[in-house]
């Protein structure tokens, strides 16, 4: 009853709120993302293989992970925590081999150097979404 | 990438609708019509530059990159204000003026991105649009 009541006033649940917001970012790199896979797939995809499979990689994720944040219930909040713990060792994992053995990622991804090419965002976005989903946990 | 008068519009107009909508939200406005004309506006922006630049296609105009890219940007640029618009009204806080706000400033990244595609990353550019470079979404280089 609380919680309905609460919900009436100001919204305080996992989708509402600044997580409509955090979804917003996570679509726009969705989006952003998969333009980016689709274009590199399409017109290159034989000069790294590897790195565009990556890219390709990098979409799902973030498409993932804005699906299950926007949607309510324990479940999703299940993926989205899961999509998420993957965004972050992905950007993690490719931003340190691409400082460190540039060679091995001579082209670029979302993840690359941390995600420079984008602001440093998708560092961020893992972050900010995990504390998010730990605030927003459920009580069971 | 050339800055040439659409990049500096854009880039205005953009972080300009950032801007008020985030002040808006800061405020603790929920949207009202200052934030939603400032997201119109971005709106009204692509449409024009959509328009103008098919004229100058269809004239002696040229495109250095791929015409298809440079038109999948304008169209995911034109659904970026409807996109954002409708995801703000279906909860009417103040959370949704940062919503309409993360949509400003994604379009004025999307026109560096144009700009560049119009004129070919080779072009002369000055030392102030380098700066914007890393930001660019997208197709990357």
């Amino acid at each position: 009853m609380r919680t309905t009541e609460r919900a009436a006033t100001a919204p305080h649940g996992r989708t509402t709120g600044a997580g409509r917001l955090l979804i917003t970012v996570y679509a726009i790199f969705a989006v952003s993302a998969t333009a980016r896979a689709g274009y590199q797939i399409a017109t290159q995809f034989a000069d790294a293989p590897v790195a565009y499979l990556l890219s390709a990689f990098a979409a799902v994720v973030y498409i993932v992970a804005t699906i299950a944040l926007a949607k309510p219930g324990h479940r999703w909040a299940l993926v989205a925590t899961a999509a998420i713990c993957v965004e972050l060792l992905g950007v993690l994992v490719v931003g340190a081999l691409s400082v460190f053995d540039p060679a091995a990622f001579p082209h670029a991804t979302v993840w690359s150097m941390f995600g420079r090419g984008y602001g440093f965002v998708p560092l961020l976005l893992p972050i900010i979404g995990l504390i998010w989903l730990y605030r927003h946990r459920d009580a069971k | 990438m050339t800055v040439d008068g659409w990049f500096i519009a854009g880039a205005i107009v953009g972080v300009a609708s950032t801007i008020v909508c985030f002040v808006a939200a800061v405020m603790k406005k929920k949207p009202n019509d200052i934030t939603i004309l400032a997201l119109a506006a971005v709106e009204l922006f692509i449409l024009v530059y959509a328009v103008a630049s098919a004229i100058r296609l269809a004239g002696p105009g040229s495109l250095v990159g791929e015409a298809w890219e440079f038109w999948g940007y304008m169209f995911t640029a034109a659904m970026l204000p409807v996109a954002g618009f409708y995801w703000a009204m279906m909860e009417r806080t103040h959370w949704s003026n940062y919503v309409m706000g993360a949509v400003g400033v994604t379009v004025a990244v999307m026109v560096a991105r144009m700009a560049q595609i119009w004129y070919g990353t080779a072009a002369q550019m000055p030392a102030a649009a380098h700066a914007l470079l890393p930001l660019q979404l997208g197709l990357g280089l």
